[in-house]
Order: C-alpha cells, then sequence, then structure tokens
C-alpha cells in the first residue's frame, strides 16, 4: 500500500522453478522407467529413462538444498522431533528422501535382474514419483493470500506439466514407432490437459478480487506477460499441441521439436506461475 | 466470543490463558517512526529490513490533503499460517499469550513462512551482524516477548509519543485493549485471509489499506531502488 512503503522480496526465487521443472521431469522419467516392466514397448527406455531420473533427482535435491540459508540444517527436515507435519514441505522431504532410497533400490535390482523385486519397487517409486509433482503443488497451494498459487488446480497442473516434461525428454532418447506413438500421446494429452487448466486459473485470476485482478495484469500485459503468454502459454503449449497434431509431428523429428516447445513451455509455465503469485504482495 | 473459535490453536476466550493484542490508534499517529528506532535499538535489528514499520499514503485532494500513517508490524494472528508452514516447527505460537516466535536454532531458511505471511510481517537476517550471531534465518515481531513476560509493554508501545500503540490482553475484560476493541469500532488488515490478526486498527481505511492498481505502473525511480535492494538482499 501507500506511496511510501518499505521492501519486501519474494520469498521464493526462480531457483525453485528450476527445482519444479527437474523434479518434475525426474518423476516422469521414472514413471516411464517403472512402465517398461508392464508394456513391452517402454522397454527401451526401462535403463535411460532410469539414468535421467536419477541423476535430476539428485541435481534437484541438491539445487533444494543449496537454495536453503542454512544448508546443512536440510537435515533437520529428516529429524521425527521437528517434524510438522501440517506443511507439505515436511511431507515433500519425507516424499523425496523416500523416493530416492527406493530409486537406489530399484538400480540395484535391476543390476541384479531381480525381474521380482524390480517390478514391486517399480509400482513403489512410481507412487512416490507421482508424490513429488502432488506436493510442489501443495507448496503453493496452501498459501492462502496467493493469487495463481491458491487454487486446488495447483497439485493437478504440476502432475500434467511433469508428465508432459518428462515425455519431452523421453522423445529425444525413445526408439520404436510403438513407443514413440504412445509418448506422443502422452505430450498431446497432458499438454491439452495444462491447456484447459490454464484457461481455469486465468479465469479464476482475472475474476479473484483485487489481488488477483492485479497478478493477471502483471502475468499477462505486465513484467510476465512475455514469459507466460509468449512461452509458456504461445510458444509451449499451443504451439507443440499444433506441431503434434501434424503429420510431421508423427515422426521423430516433428516429435523432438514439439518436445522441445514442451520444455522451454514447461519452464516458462513453472516459472510465470512462481513469481505470479509473490509480485503483487512485495508492494503490501 | 468463544464461538469464533474454529482452530484449536486459537486462544479467544479460553479461560486462564492470555491473549496478547495491540490496538493502533491511526488518529493519533503521526509518523515520526520512534516506534521503528525504539525497534531497531531493542533488537539491534539490521539496515533493509524492520519488525515494525510505518508505511504512509496521501490521501484527499489538495487543499484537504493528509498522510495517512499505517504502523505495521506482525499481527501474531490467533491462527498463524507461517506456524502451519514451516516444517521444522522453528516457528510457533506460545499457548499463552498468544506469540508467534522464532526458534531461530531450527530455522532451516526456507522460506516458506515468508510466503505464507500476508502481512510481509517476515523477514530474512542478513550474512553480516556487527554486534548479534543470529544470521541467515528468518525473523520477525516478537510482541517484545521478552518484555512482556517482565511485566513491562514493547518497546514500540513505551515510546509511542502520541500513545498511538495500546498493548494489552484482549482475554481480560478490564484491560484497555478490550475496551477500545469492544468499545470503538477497529479493523484488522486482510481479516479475508481468516488470520485472525491480533493488531486492531482504530481508523483504518480499507480503501487506502489494500493493494491499489497503482503498482501495476510504479514509479521508475521506486523500481531502481527496488531492484537494487533486491540485489542486496537475495
Amino acid at each position: 500500500m501507500g506511496d511510501f512503503n518499505i521492501f519486501h522480496i519474494m520469498p521464493w526465487s526462480g531457483t525453485y522453478a528450476i527445482y519444479f521443472f527437474v523434479i518434475g521431469i525426474s518423476a516422469a522419467m521414472f514413471f516411464f522407467s517403472a512402465l517398461s516392466w508392464y508394456r513391452p514397448e517402454f522397454q527401451v527406455l526401462r535403463k535411460p529413462a532410469f539414468n535421467v531420473s536419477f541423476v535430476l533427482l539428485a541435481a534437484g535435491g541438491l539445487l533444494l538444498i543449496a537454495d536453503l540459508t542454512q544448508p546443512m540444517r536440510f537435515l533437520n527436515i529428516l529429524n521425527p522431533a521437528y517434524l510438522n507435519f501440517s506443511s507439505p514441505l515436511a511431507w515433500g522431504g519425507l516424499n523425496l528422501v523416500t523416493f530416492g532410497l527406493v530409486s537406489i533400490a530399484y538400480f540395484m535390482t535391476m543390476r541384479k535382474n531381480d525381474e521380482a523385486t524390480s517390478r514391486k519397487l517399480a509400482v513403489a517409486g512410481a507412487l512416490l514419483a507421482l508424490g513429488l509433482p502432488i506436493y510442489t503443488g501443495f507448496d503453493l497451494t496452501v498459501h492462502q493470500n496467493r493469487p495463481v498459487w491458491n487454487t486446488p488446480l495447483m497439485p493437478v497442473l504440476f502432475v500434467a506439466l511433469s508428465l508432459l516434461s518428462g515425455a519431452a525428454v523421453a522423445t529425444f532418447i525413445a526408439k520404436g514407432e510403438k513407443l514413440l506413438e504412445m509418448l506422443r500421446r502422452f505430450m498431446l494429452w497432458s499438454a491439452g490437459a495444462v491447456a484447459a487448466m490454464l484457461v481455469s486459473l486465468l479465469g479464476t485470476t482475472a475474476y479473484g478480487g483485487s489481488g488477483s485482478e492485479l497478478t493477471f495484469m502483471f502475468m499477462t500485459s505486465g513484467t510476465l506477460g512475455a514469459v507466460f503468454l509468449g512461452l509458456g502459454i504461445l510458444v509451449g503449449t499451443v504451439a507443440p499441441i499444433a506441431v503434434l497434431l501434424t503429420n510431421s509431428g508423427k515422426q521423430q523429428s516433428g516429435m523432438m521439436l514439439a518436445g522441445g516447445l514442451l520444455l522451454v513451455g514447461g519452464m516458462a509455465l513453472r516459472y510465470s506461475i512462481l513469481i505470479g503469485g509473490q509480485i503483487v504482495q512485495t508492494y503490501f | 466470543m468463544s464461538e469464533l473459535r474454529i482452530s484449536s490453536i486459537e486462544t479467544r476466550g479460553v479461560p486462564g490463558k492470555k491473549r496478547y493484542a495491540m490496538v493502533i490508534d491511526l488518529r493519533r499517529c503521526i509518523g515520526c517512526d520512534a516506534c521503528m528506532v525504539a525497534c531497531k535499538a531493542e533488537f539491534d535489528v539490521p539496515l533493509g529490513v524492520f519488525r515494525t514499520w510505518v508505511p504512509y499514503k496521501v490521501i484527499g485532494k489538495y487543499p484537504t490533503v493528509r498522510k495517512m500513517f499505517l504502523p505495521r508490524l506482525c499481527n501474531h494472528c490467533d491462527d498463524p499460517p507461517c506456524v502451519r508452514a514451516c516444517p521444522v516447527e522453528a516457528t510457533y505460537k506460545v499457548d499463552d499469550g498468544g506469540f508467534v516466535l522464532q526458534r531461530y536454532d531450527r530455522c532451516i531458511g526456507c522460506k516458506a513462512c515468508m510466503a505464507s505471511c500476508p502481512y510481509n510481517a517476515r523477514f530474512m537476517l542478513p550474512k553480516h551482524r556487527t554486534y548479534t550471531d543470529i544470521t541467515r534465518v528468518v525473523d520477525k515481531c516478537t510482541f517484545c516477548h521478552h518484555r512482556v513476560t517482565q511485566g513491562l509493554v514493547p518497546a514500540c508501545v513505551q515510546t509511542c509519543v502520541g500513545r498511538s500503540r495500546i498493548f494489552g490482553d484482549l482475554n481480560d475484560p478490564a484491560s484497555e485493549v478490550s475496551y477500545l476493541v469492544n468499545s470503538l469500532p477497529t479493523q484488522v488488515l486482510r481479516p479475508e485471509e481468516g488470520t485472525k490478526p491480533h493488531v486492531f486498527y482504530i481508523g483504518a481505511d480499507r480503501n487506502h489499506t489494500e493493494i491499489g492498481r497503482k503498482i501495476y505502473n510504479p514509479q521508475d525511480v521506486m523500481e531502481v531502488e527496488r531492484a537494487v535492494f533486491n540485489q542486496n538482499h537475495s
């Protein structure tokens, strides 16, 4: 408010958007690796998808720890005496660590060719992987004072963004017509779901009261307009859907083009949603 | 009053429990900023960040204009979103008194509490401080817990020259804050967030305390200063 106010910072910087991005891809890649035990066309992805998932999980975890102002205290999140279960961050920390442990166990059993255990770990890991985008969505949803964030859409949107980004990365390492067609469908349906959710999100933001309305202005015609509307919606959602619907979108090269665009869009959407929810508050 | 209590964390009307609150009479605030200075001195609050601050807005049209000051601080909410948001219980509510406090040795610096606070009452302490070794953790107003438990009032209340800030126990019907809240129309900031703040304003006008459309086209000079501030505090 006012003609004079002290300055307030945005608590969550762009680093969190990168974290959301890599952890979303990691979750989806694990899901594809797990799917390979039940769908033969995904077999070619089993090891490479897992490798990408694990590397990104480690990178995401390190990014999250490095962004804390007290990085060594990340262990506090694992201390049962400290945990506050009303915070989605506490659940997220546990989910992340458990997913990491299951991933290591999955890697070991795959190396030993222990199919029965690998199958079980694949299912457990896939469920934990699903928890990652859900918890990151809840991280934002629970803040009742934040426009854009405080909507039940967030966890679902993050699941769709995760699938979309994972499928986009998978097109670069996939082989086989059947698998490519499955990935094309994953990209198309999840991009469609993201587009539908963005329409709802824009509607509720534009009509959500003064703070939300101002946020809508910042995200469309304001400082975030180019990133959100330009890169996130036009380049990163509408254009790849259009490419995937054409004949060239059924070829691997076309899918890789669409995948590249979806990755740009996935990052831009996560960034603009994260920052968009914080701009107005810095003026209060 | 107790029928308004929803969450078990709330202390409204709980027998035998104190519920400290501050009433700020905006008709008496002259914008001298003595409260900010007293707070800085009491806690060695570093440059650039504030536990209490006094923004203003020029309202009216010439020649009928005035500066409206709105002293701000942590609202010590009865249902504080920061307490829910903290993953390691580094922020907590004191059962008797309703103070929302911080455990500095436990804070991991994830800033979830800052994101959840509708009042921007929380800030990150910088890396370097001259006299105090508590750094790089989230800090905020404590309602001067250390003074109040010794029978004193908070430093900002003690120093307020216009006696604009009044402090006391809302659960005590004989206290001055109870009298003011019960007998005068008071406002809280952002009541729609359901946080049930414990800072009450007399004479605040929501037309002026809310975020206005002006922020969409802020003055360039302010934006340059904001950018510099963000650079130094990121």
